[in-house]
């Protein structure tokens, strides 16, 4: 198999305007 | 609920399109006569004989229950991560029904005498409902932005959004009477102005922390207004009448928070510019931020049941117009209100 070119799970992160990560509730993710 | 609701949706839609494998209109549209009340309008008849009647009715009903079972959710004390979640996405399921209902009834219900004003059908109506179940779905949004301590700009945004679509929703019902409909705008009115005092308060924070201090104590000023407004607004909304439940809004935790808040800050925006900023305050309030960026809450879209698989042409073909049901097809080729009143539903309220 080829090597993967992103992070896995990468395309089920939801994304708000800028491209950055949303939760459920499309606020910004906040690292625990 | 939902499996009982797609049953029947899929059932009901053997009366709306022909199941003779052409796919045309059923020719039991306007078979059965379908009586429902309004949730507005007391216990008043209102009949048709129409499948796509019933199928409105049906609807909004689903969207109803979905508004009342976040709000069961939501009346928690201490809800959960996947409570917060569900009522989130109940309220935006219920947005989508009320939508749904809103463009599909124009296209397909003929009769506009179902549509008294203030009927679920009423345009007005549906308008309310869904820009209400969108605004308390985005209360989750900024309950949970201000419990994890969001910037203070995207809180203070996405309360003035939330303000602004309680705010549509007031002016979808200006139009109707008070003696029946004067309760909910007082509601909308308060949550409104709720938001407004929210929305300040993270402005005037926001600012302050910018050391824009004399445009902090005119943003806290403003939220402080808004606040009074909204004590007023508890007061006329508890003293109302009308159909429905009543809240408490005084008594819930986001409402009592809010008056320390905003005193709070206000304190602190007077003493740093006293001390430290000596800057003007301005006498008009700053302008709040007037699109969010995040949170922003859409209704979700309320996909239809297809036809159920017990509709075969064979079962289609059985049904005759020629027996018992014709004489129920003259008897209503119009409809409407009737004197009749259905029993009434018993709603528990906690």
């Amino acid at each position: 198999p080829s090597v993967p070119s992103k992070e896995p799970g990468a395309d089920s992160v939801a994304v708000g305007e800028g491209g950055i990560p949303v939760d459920e509730f499309g606020l910004p993710q906040i690292s625990s | 609920m939902e499996a009982a609701i797609t049953g029947y949706l899929s059932l009901l839609e053997g009366f709306i399109t022909a199941s003779d494998g052409a796919g045309g209109e059923s020719k039991l549209r306007y078979a059965v006569n379908f009586k429902w009340t309004n949730s507005m309008l007391g216990l008043s008849v209102v009949e048709q004989q129409d499948a796509i009647f019933d199928f409105c009715c049906i609807l909004v009903n689903i969207g109803l229950w979905y508004t009342k079972h976040a709000a069961v959710v939501a009346g928690k004390d201490g809800i959960s991560m996947d409570e917060a979640k569900d009522v989130h996405k109940c309220l935006r399921k219920a947005a989508g029904v009320f939508q749904l209902v809103k463009d599909e009834k124009g296209k397909l219900l003929q009769q506009e005498m179902v549509t008294a004003p203030g009927a679920d059908l009423d345009s007005r109506i549906l308008d309310a409902y869904m820009h209400q179940s969108v605004a308390e779905a985005q209360e989750v949004t900024v309950a949970r932005a201000i419990e994890l301590k969001h910037a203070a700009s995207l809180t203070s945004a996405l309360a003035n959004e939330t303000s602004k679509i309680f705010q549509s929703a007031l002016v979808s019902l200006q139009t109707l009477e008070d003696p029946v409909f004067g309760k909910w705008k007082i509601y909308l009115q308060l949550k409104h102005a709720i938001y407004q005092a929210y929305a300040y308060t993270y402005m005037g924070e926001n600012l302050l922390a910018q050391d824009q201090g004399g445009s902090a104590v005119s943003a806290m000023k403003q939220a402080l207004k808004w606040y009074e407004s909204s004590e007023l607004l508890c007061k006329e909304y508890a003293a109302a009448k009308g159909p429905g439940l009543s809240a408490k809004p005084e008594s819930h935790l986001f409402f009592r928070r809010l008056g320390p808040l905003v005193r709070r800050i206000l304190e602190k925006a007077e003493r740093e510019n006293g001390f430290i900023y000596h800057q003007n305050v301005p006498e008009e309030p700053p302008e709040l931020e007037l699109k969010a960026t995040y949170g922003l809450a859409k209704p979700e879209e309320f996909s239809l049941s297809k036809i159920s698989s017990e509709w075969t042409p064979a079962v289609y073909s059985a049904f005759d117009l020629s027996r018992g049901m014709k004489e129920d097809a003259k008897k209503s080729a119009g409809g409407g209100q009737t004197t009749e009143k259905l029993p009434e539903m018993q709603e528990k309220s906690s």
